[in-house]
């Protein structure tokens, strides 16, 4: 079968689905489809019905369910699936449902052994400290003795204060917890047994494994990521360098991404920007030879004030974010890189054709994430009816979205069942400085007008993502 | 104050309501062969209603199948036997039949209209917070009297939750119209409250669907 | 007026034989009748003479023709004569075997539970020129003459707890116990304190009990007879049966009938008479000790004869229980055996050698004697095939680890014990003195090198680079060594609470792979089969299986059971359904006896029982703990008849007589465990834990509305509800199984696994 013969079923909504679509219509493959009831009037659920007809549409019940995905592809005859971010892109039990079934699928995304491997913060700790790759001082393994824990702790302390750390911090967290349940700080290390305690035993109730995880709590750092490519046999494994992260709602949700991960030639730093750019990018190749890495993912970093690196944690799947890096990035000189495509391309079996070398980088990139919420009161999720909604288009400028532009005429209501975002606009500019003017230019002449059902006007970030435009890579 | 003869009347005028079965989820559709339209179709029987109704259709998916059975007494109007065998969508129309009134739910119908109903303010899934869900489950709905400003509900959408206060008249929960982990549009009633001097109104009702309506069977 | 009263008498009897053989033996019937009948038309015209003479006639007639019937009584005539209104029941022998009685917490209907009557009642004896009273505890199912509160016999939880209760009152006492046994089987109801649970305590307290029990079986149905027949000795009553099941219940398993229809009367005949359940049979098998004769066609109320051979009996044994555990009984017994000779030429017990209140030692003799008495039970129907050679080195073993556990644990940990507490108080003290005279020497020191503390390179290394990993304390999480063959088809499942719960359908391989047959969204437990607890639940490659030859057999010759139980242990590859064996849980040894669902429905029979037993046993004798893994059982198995139904009390026996020595047991139950088993040396442990979805109970649904006519609600019987009634003490999660185990063993049993 050569890969035009491929059908990918899009198995998620919005902005993603119609970039996936997008990329499959640039490689020449079949899609289908599919949406829930929520999402008539989504602009994925327009686009497919434009391009490939009802026959690449389908109405399921939910996007989370597999059975529902999994019948439709065996319905409509597809051979690979995409699953984008969100709902299964990072499950490896639906990868390797989708490879173990009768009817296999190529899962477009990384094997499930890999997902599986590298979904474990645990395991991708050990992982990374194997390979001499810096984490995040403290324990790599759940421990379950009272007194390797204060040892642990002790040392812990102790340490941070011979960093010069004024007011030491240890995270206490529950091993087979996650989402922030059973974490605690502890500020001072005399009143570690009782946290210890406490943790222990929330973790015995709540998970059944009283292990627990001492770290050490960095404050005051960035948040960086280094984009990964790799081939399916694992052969070729390339990056596409850093993106910087850092802008977040309180939630700490990103809301602003900037690739690079730092400019040293706009700002000045307290340390050797460009040298830990090349140390998290090079540890991260490492990592990614290592595990047999085999489609596109993210290597998460916090960068502290003083330029130390710690690895947090590897995204295996396409992120929000990957346009932005796609926009700095050249392959053999050429721009409109298209990380998606690369990623579908690879992901069935072509080899990438490229080699590090041919990736050159240029200029700065930001993306907006632009989402109708309400930045003055906790970010809270604004629901309506959106009656406008247009910008003005430029060549340095991508927008991404699934919200139908106005000129099509019909108001379209957010769905609550999803997450808020509108749209993402990426903007490319020679330098941070033009970045910035860019930016604040696309911010301005965005229209994003709409009320809810008591009359009140739309709430949106736009005004946020300006005011922190200013604050772009400054650390 | 609502004049519970005229409302009898009108519901006697149409003493059923046309319900729709739709796929719950994609898959192979088949039909038991004997079914067709002016059959008599049977709700969930048993003291705990744990004997399903009268099976539907049959929805194959992923080499499970699953019964779909009829959720009220009533009568088959309509069954779309061209989707017999076909792969369908979910949310499909597959049948439609007409389910005769109970005297509860004339009942419930007449107290939609008397109670004080406290409405959706958003499209969103509703709960209790967790003391009141507490008090449902050990001692059923009508046991729960509200107040002006009481904490009552989480709203959850977009991922996020928030608390909503009840706010209306004093009186107890006679019904409870949002159903777990389903969405409510804005607008819609969430629970419906007997204010002290209602009762006596709403007690009328009782009676007078009880001596007034009979059932079809 | 007499004469009228005899008349009246032969019509009852007349309608008693018409009741008890229905149509069979008409010819026999038709001539009573019509004898009758001729008698009735001539009275009018015969002198009283006459009269007197025709009565007696027909009075002889009637012996005449009940002694014919009586020599054609088939098993399920037996049956129909126990349930019958006329038969004897506990009051008639209250008022006509004892000499005074009061009757404890009922008054006709006022009582708890009129189907259980106790009573404290006394037996004038003479010894010399004195009389003496001597006390009993009389208790017994009452059926009242069909009187309908007595709920014929049919006894609810409650009235089996007034029966411990004054049980334990009489052992208080010290006074004998007395039960009469008329029970069609115990009203199967779950209300607090639980038919089954109930049931379980009765016979756990009854194994020791310190005060002689004798017991005294018309209608033995079951459960409900066990919850007061242990005794020291068992007399029987003729025509009465003992039975695992009743015969109608025997024929619909039989027949496999569905809920509502009735077996054919042939069949059920045939049941009652291949169950085995007359008093002979259990005469002849050993599970009761003595059998009274009945008058023919069984025992009525106007049988005074019949009630002076009870208590002539009932005299006797309980001598002969109360003398044979006193230490100087050789001449009195020996007078009593030849008593025996002569009760049969008619001389009589009520000369009291014996006082019925024992010492302590006494106590203690004859609770041994109980326990011993009932391990003998039923070993014919568990045939052992282990070789001679193996028993002989396993019998060597045995005794080797009884000295070696008494010398670890009986001596010298006692005297280790004493030592480390004795080296403990010395230390605390030493440093406690130490800590004074250091401080003020550390402070100083604390302070001149204070600022200069520095982190060590290696603990530097420990905080960043990559430590070593050690797995001892893993959970399996999701990594199972054993994966169930339903999780290699591929299919979806739905979740049976998807309507409630909004569980989205499961992947089979997912399903019964990864996540252990459990919804990840409600936590539903689809059944799995017992490899996997085998394999997953204890350390891998530790578990070693013992009494593997003993067999589950077909001691009644039931037709066709040889066929199905060898299907049985073709299927599941093994000779019963219990697999007992040693395993370890993160290196903690223990015994586990395994009931399997996949054999006969964990049905337990006498090679069930004897294997549950060693288990027991060899876990007292190693000082293990003590586990039943419960994957499923439906009782006992009928096909046995009461060479089944006796496991009820043995393995009980066998449970207590280890938890006595100091053992720690456990009970988990997953699927479905109901009836005997749950009833007996199941339901009688302090920790009972059901898997999360099982069903723990007496009876089904099906059976509690067809013997009580409530409909009972789904879930009736699900662990969360028997969690609620207070059957079980937890509830625990199949894949954390494991760990919940452990820690089990690590709470209830303390560091050495051995609490006492």
């Amino acid at each position: 079968m050569t890969n035009k013969e491929h059908k990918v079923l899009v198995a998620n909504r919005g902005e993603i689905a119609v970039r996936i679509v997008r990329a499959c219509r640039k490689l020449g493959l079949n899609f289908v489809c599919v949406y829930t009831a929520e999402d008539v009037e989504s602009g994925h659920v327009l686009l497919a019905r434009e391009a490939g007809g009802d026959k690449a549409l389908y109405r399921v019940s939910s996007y989370h369910d597999a059975n529902e995905l999994l019948a439709v592809a065996d319905i409509a005859g597809a051979t690979a699936i995409h699953p984008g971010y969100g709902f299964f892109a990072e499950d490896y039990r639906f990868a390797r449902r989708v490879s173990r079934r009768e009817s296999k699928l190529v899962f477009i995304g990384p094997s499930w052994r890999v997902i599986r491997e590298l979904g474990d913060k645990i395991n991708t700790k050990r992982l990374a400290r194997s390979l001499g790759v810096p984490t995040v001082p403290g324990s790599d393994k759940p421990i379950y003795d009272e007194m390797e824990a204060e040892r642990v702790a002790r040392n812990l302390y102790e340490f941070q204060q011979q960093q010069g750390i004024e007011h030491p911090v240890i995270l206490v967290k529950a091993s087979a917890g996650g989402g922030g349940m059973g974490i605690e700080e502890v500020h001072d290390i005399d009143l570690f047994r009782s946290v210890y305690r406490r943790i222990r035993n929330y973790a015995a109730r709540q998970f059944k494994d009283e292990g627990v995880l001492i770290e050490q709590r960095i404050r005051d750092f960035n948040h960086l990521e280094v984009q990964i490519l790799a081939e399916r046999n694992c052969e070729g494994v390339v990056h596409f360098g850093t993106r910087n992260c850092s802008i977040q709602s309180t939630g700490l949700q990103k809301r602003v991404e900037v690739a690079p991960g730092f400019d040293s030639g706009s700002v000045a730093y307290r340390f050797d920007a460009d040298q830990v750019l090349a140390d998290i990018t090079m540890h991260s190749l490492a990592m990614a030879k290592e595990v047999r890495y085999d489609s596109v993912g993210t290597w998460e970093w916090i960068v502290t004030r003083e330029g130390k690196p710690y690895l947090m944690e590897v995204n295996t799947r396409i992120q929000v974010e990957n346009g932005v890096s796609a926009a700095i990035a050249r392959i053999k000189g050429q721009p409109g890189v298209d990380i998606i495509a690369e990623q579908i391309r690879t992901a069935l079996g072509e080899p990438l054709g490229y080699t590090q070398d041919d990736i050159s980088f240029s200029g700065v990139g930001i993306e907006y994430r632009i989402i109708a919420e309400d930045p003055d009161n906790r970010f809270t999720p604004w629901v309506g009816r959106i009656d406008a909604f247009s910008w003005k288009k430029e060549d340095w400028l991508s927008v991404y979205t699934h919200v139908p532009e106005s000129s099509a005429g019909k108001p379209y209501v957010i769905p609550t069942e999803f997450d808020p975002n509108l749209a993402l606009g990426i903007v490319w500019g020679e330098n941070l400085a033009q970045a910035r003017e860019r930016g604040k230019l696309f911010l301005d002449n965005l229209v994003l007008k709409g009320a809810n059902s008591a009359g009140e006007p739309l709430k949106s970030n736009v005004e946020f993502l300006r005011r922190k435009t200013e604050q772009i890579l400054l650390f | 104050m609502l004049d519970i003869s005229a409302v009898l009347e009108e519901i006697k005028a149409s003493p059923y309501t046309e319900l729709s079965v739709r796929a719950p989820h994609c898959g192979l559709l088949t039909f038991p062969g004997d079914l067709k339209p002016g059959d008599p179709l049977s709700g969930p029987v048993g003291e705990w209603k744990e004997k399903p109704g009268t099976l539907l259709a049959t929805l194959e998916r992923e080499r499970n199948e699953r019964p779909i059975s009829c959720e009220e007494k009533g009568e088959l109007a309509a069954l779309n036997r061209e989707l017999d065998g076909c792969f369908v969508e979910a949310g499909t129309e597959i049948a439609r039949y007409r389910h005769f009134l109970s005297r509860e739910e004339v009942l419930q119908l007449i107290l939609k209209r008397a109670l004080h109903l406290f409405i959706a303010p958003e499209r969103a899934k509703y709960y209790f917070v967790p003391a009141v869900d507490i008090k449902f489950k050990v001692s059923g709905p009508k046991a729960v009297t509200v107040h002006d400003g009481d904490e009552l509900f989480i709203m959850s959408r977009m991922k996020r939750e928030a608390s909503l206060r009840y706010s209306g008249p004093e009186g107890v929960i006679y019904a409870v119209y949002f159903i777990y982990n389903q969405n409510v549009d804005a607008g819609a009633p969430l629970i419906g409250v007997c204010p002290p001097d209602l009762v006596p109104q709403v007690e009328e009702a009782v009676l007078r669907v009880q001596t007034e309506w009979t059932e079809r069977n | 007026m007499e004469i009228e009263k005899q008349v009246q008498h032969l019509t009852e009897r007349l309608i008693y034989i018409r009741d008890i053989f229905g149509d069979k033996h008409n010819e026999n019937i038709r001539l009573l009748v019509s004898k009758m009948e001729d008698y009735r038309r001539r009275e009018p015209s015969l002198s009283v003479r006459e009269r007197r003479a025709a009565v007696l006639t027909l009075e002889d007639l009637f012996g005449f023709v009940e002694k014919k019937l009586e020599a054609e009584l088939s098993p399920m005539d037996m049956v129909r004569i126990v349930r019958h209104p006329q038969r004897i029941c506990l009051r008639d022998i209250l008022e006509n075997v004892y000499d005074n009685y009061t009757e404890i917490g009922s008054m006709g209907e006022h009582s708890i539970d009129p189907s259980m009557v106790i009573a404290r009642a006394y037996i004038t004896r003479r010894r010399g020129k004195k009389t003496i009273d001597q006390s009993v505890m009389v208790i017994g199912q009452e059926k009242g003459h069909g009187e309908e509160f007595r709920n014929g016999g049919s006894v609810k939880p409650w009235g089996n707890a007034k029966a411990l209760h004054y049980m334990k009152v009489a052992e208080t006492e010290n006074i004998p116990i007395h039960t009469f046994v008329f029970t069609p089987g115990s009203y199967p109801i779950e209300d607090t304190p639980g038919a089954a649970q109930q049931i379980a305590a009765n016979i756990y307290g009854m194994s020791s009990l310190k005060v002689p029990v004798i017991s005294v079986i018309s209608e033995g149905g079951s459960g409900g007879a066990e919850a007061i027949a242990l005794a020291d000795r068992r007399i029987m009553l003729s025509h009465g049966y003992y039975s695992v099941i009743s015969p109608e219940g025997a024929a619909a398993i039989e027949g496999r009938l569905r809920s509502g229809q009735r077996a054919s009367q042939e069949l059920v005949e045939k049941c009652a008479s291949q169950m085995q359940i007359t008093a002979r049979d259990n005469l002849r098998m050993g599970y009761v000790d003595h059998v009274i004769q009945e008058p023919n066609l069984g025992a009525r109320p106007y049988h005074y004869e019949f009630f002076r051979n009870l208590r002539q009996e009932l005299l006797r044994v309980t001598d002969e229980v109360s003398i044979s555990v006193r230490g100087l009984h050789l001449f009195r017994a020996l007078r009593l055996r030849s008593r025996r000779k002569q009760a049969i030429k008619g001389l009589d017990f009520e000369k009291a050698y014996v006082r019925w209140n024992l010492p302590s030692s006494a106590q203690n003799r004859l609770v041994n004697r109980r326990h011993r008495k009932f391990r003998r039970l039923s070993l014919h129907a568990a045939p052992d095939y282990t070789p001679f050679s193996k028993r002989l080195s396993s019998l060597w073993q045995e005794i080797g680890w009884g000295l070696y556990t008494h010398f670890k644990y009986d001596m010298l940990q006692r005297q280790q014990q004493k030592v480390a507490e004795y080296v403990d108080e010395v230390k605390s003290e030493w440093t406690l003195f130490f800590d004074r005279i250091l401080a003020p020497w550390r402070m100083l020191m604390s302070k001149i090198r204070g600022a200069e503390r520095k982190v060590s390179v290696e603990t530097e290394r420990q905080l960043t680079e990559l430590s070593e990993w050690d797995d001892n304390q893993e959970q399996r999480g999701g990594n199972w060594v054993y994966v169930s063959a339903k999780a290699r088809i591929d299919r979806a499942v739905t979740c049976p609470n998807a309507s409630t719960h909004g569980c989205l359908d499961l992947w089979a391989p997912d399903l019964y792979g990864e996540f252990a047959g459990v919804c990840t969204n409600c936590g539903h437990h689809f059944p799995m089969e017992h490899q996997w607890y085998l394999h997953n639940v204890f350390d891998q490659g530790s578990i070693f299986e013992f009494a593997t030859d003993v067999e589950a057999s077909n001691p009644l010759g039931i037709e066709e059971f040889e066929v199905k139980l060898a299907e049985a242990k073709r299927k599941t590859g093994h000779k019963s359904g219990c697999m007992v064996f040693e395993a370890r849980i993160n290196g903690v040894r223990l015994v586990v006896a395994m009931l399997m669902a996949a054999f006969r429905g964990g049905s337990v029979g006498a090679a069930e029982g004897e294997k549950f037993i060693r288990a027991a046993e060899r876990a007292s004798r190693k000082r293990f703990p003590f586990l039943a893994y419960v994957h499923g059982t439906a009782g006992i198995r009928i096909q046995e008849g009461t060479n089944g139904l006796i496991q009820m009390p043995r393995c009980t026996m066998a449970v207590r007589r280890y938890i006595d020595d100091g053992g720690l047991y456990i009970v988990t139950y997953d699927t479905n465990s109901y009836a005997g088993p749950v009833a007996s040396f199941l339901g009688c442990s302090p920790y009972q834990f059901g898997i999360r979805s099982a069903n723990v109970g007496f009876a089904g649904p099906g059976v509690i509305t067809e013997t009580t006519g409530i409909l009972v609600p789904p879930h009736y019987h699900n662990v969360y509800k028997a969690l609620s009634r207070g059957h079980i003490q937890g509830i625990w999660d199949r894949r954390e199984m494991r760990f919940n185990l452990y820690r089990a063993l690590l709470t209830m049993g303390g560091r050495n696994l051995y609490y006492r």
